[in-house]
């Protein structure tokens, strides 16, 4: 199984999609963190992240991903997650990231869903 | 903002300290209070940074904290349900070891964990994320108590006796269940958010022990579901061998002029490879096989197909039992996989003459009964059929009078044993033989059956039994 957690993007305009794969436990929240940080200052305000090659978090990359929540939303943005894996989606509900962010199963749903907030 | 009079620090922390500790909030120590009303003041501008706003953004921000901590709690006991609940539904113990794996990882919020499984001293599964903890060997011969161990020096200190690999940090638990040890989990490296690995505690441990035994009930009922499924398998492929051998076999016995003909065989429950058959031939002759193939199952039922094919498609064209003997063991060299070979027993009686022409190709001696009460063996006349491709054999001839007896038959008879395992044996063969001298010869094949039974008990038997008896015709007996 492969743990270290490597972050793709593809922007559109102000929408882009972080897609990752692996582990996101500190190193990996940091690594997102990073990459929607500087979507962020580039005029991103709308994110999907697709966590469908993602098997595992932690608390910790979910203390991160809450932090990354609160930045967005103090800039009027929006992030929505899609493909999780059940034992994810189940984890992001529990946690609270579902109040922050909507949930979706595919790409297209959650780019659906974040054109009716812009 | 960091207030510029450093005497200003002191006194508003004090009244700081007095608002939390009026709402039930530990304050902490002195240095981290200073450390952490400087962070909150900082937020605030100048004139906002009154004790009370302070206060009230470290009450807020530890709310949050302890709702955070709550849910994770949440999140460990519906872990441990979901875990409970997939076992049963899943068997299969790949995906299964991959999840009780992955969560362990992801609650003790370690960096990385092995789950090795095995069965004595064999290792059937090991899985690792994040670099492997221990090898399969090390988890075998770990020694741990039921409720695991904590290392939280395992750079320099080995964890009861094994080098834990590439971690500060471990624990690591048994997976057992009320008899034997089925496994071991372990994780490495516990998280914080500030890049530090922590101590692990006793609380970690307890629910990675949870997690094991989880994991030990999942594991049990994969390994008996997969042991059923395995059992159903060879149940099918034993009950596709005898009906394969069912086919092959002659559905009835054959009247050839001159000849009183008994043929038997009975299956083991393994469903070994005998076979036997009969070719009545042009010129009052009649040919007969009895064979014996390696193996057990349905290899052994598909060679016994193969050898069957060759016999009757070489019968007709072959001159000599010797003949006939070479095309087939060239066709089971061709057609057949490395080593898997037959011994068989081929006859050509010639009914004027009593003549008979055979070939032993590496089957135990056949016996012949004279009418006088001799015994005369038929040693083999050369090695197996499929093994040498350049082995030759030769023929040898004997003579049947009017009430002699062959007996040809498969080592599952004379090697059947009883519990003391001693074998019932050629002697006890041409016993019983000199001892139904007179009966007839159907009846004599059949009790020759229960005489075995006998002899074996309660022993359990692992080879088919196939017996050909053919005699002379003779007025007086038949």
């Amino acid at each position: 199984m492969n743990e270290s957690c490597r972050v793709e993007t593809a922007r559109d305009g102000d929408l882009a999609v972080v897609r990752t794969e692996g582990y996101i436990n500190r190193e990996g929240g940091e690594e997102i963190e990073r990459c929607i940080q500087s979507l962020l200052e580039a005029g991103v305000s709308r994110i999907i992240l697709n966590l469908e090659k993602t098997k595992i978090v932690n608390s910790i990359g979910i203390s991160i991903l809450i932090e990354v929540l609160e930045k967005m939303m103090e800039r009027k943005g929006a992030l929505a997650f899609c493909r999780l894996t059940p034992t994810i989606d189940k984890t992001f509900r529990i946690m609270g990231l579902a109040q922050y962010a909507g949930i979706h199963a595919t790409e297209e749903e959650a780019r659906t869903a974040l054109s009716a907030t812009a | 903002m960091t207030l510029a009079v450093p005497g200003d620090i002191p006194s508003l922390a004090r009244r700081v300290r007095e608002i939390l500790a009026a709402f039930g909030e530990d304050p902490g120590d002195e240095d981290s209070l200073r450390a952490r009303v400087d962070e909150a003041a900082a937020a605030f501008p100048d004139d906002v940074a009154s004790p009370p706003a302070i206060a009230a953004r470290l009450l807020g921000r530890s709310l949050k904290e302890t709702r955070f901590e709550l849910r994770e709690r949440v999140l460990e006991l519906e872990s441990l349900y979901d875990l409970g609940l997939s076992i049963g539904g899943q068997l299969d113990l790949d995906r299964l070891a991959d999840e009780i794996l992955l969560r362990s990882i992801s609650l003790t919020n370690s960096r990385s964990g092995s789950l090795h499984l095995f069965d004595g001293e064999r290792s059937i599964l090991s899985r690792s994320f994040g670099g492997s903890l221990l090898s399969a060997d090390d988890a075998i011969r770990i020694d741990l108590d039921p409720e695991g161990l904590i290392n939280n020096r395992a750079r320099d200190v080995p964890t009861s006796g094994v080098r834990v690999s590439d971690c500060e940090k471990c624990i690591v638990v048994p997976i057992q269940s009320e008899t034997r040890r089925l496994g071991m989990l372990a994780v490495a490296d516990k998280e914080t958010r500030d890049g530090t690995i922590r101590d692990f505690f006793p609380a970690d441990a307890r629910l990675l022990a949870f997690f094991a035994s989880q994991a030990a009930a999942a594991i049990e009922t994969a390994r008996l579901h997969r042991e059923a499924l395995e059992k159903e398998r060879m149940e099918r492929e034993l009950e596709l061998a005898a009906t394969i051998q069912r086919e092959i076999l002659p559905r009835e016995i054959p009247s050839f002029p001159g000849l009183t003909i008994a043929a038997e065989n009975r299956s083991t429950r393994q469903v070994g490879g005998d076979y036997f058959d009969f070719f009545p031939l042009p010129g009052e002759r009649f040919a007969f096989v009895v064979a014996d193939v390696s193996g057990k199952g349905v290899p052994a039922a598909l060679l016994v197909s193969t050898l069957a094919s060759a016999i009757h498609l070489q019968i007709e064209d072959a001159r000599t039992p010797a003949e006939l003997v070479q095309r087939v063991h060239r066709h089971l060299c061709r057609f057949s996989r490395a080593r898997k070979f037959a011994t068989l027993f081929l006859g050509i009686f010639h009914s004027g003459s009593g003549d008979l022409q055979y070939v032993s190709a590496g089957h135990d001696p056949a016996l012949v009964a004279r009418a006088g009460g001799e015994l005369e063996w038929l040693p083999a006349t050369g090695r197996p059929v499929g093994i040498f491709w350049d082995s030759t054999w030769t023929e040898a001839r004997t003579n049947l009078a009017a009430g002699d007896r062959l007996c040809v038959y498969t080592d599952g008879i004379t090697e059947a044993q009883n519990p003391m395992q001693e074998e019932f044996g050629a002697g006890r063969l041409a016993a019983y033989f000199s001892r139904v001298a007179g009966m007839p010869v159907k009846e004599a094949a059949s009790r020759l059956f229960g005489e075995v039974l006998l002899f074996a008990g309660e022993a359990a038997q692992y080879d088919d039994q196939t017996l050909l008896l053919l005699a002379r015709e003779d007025a007086e007996t038949l």
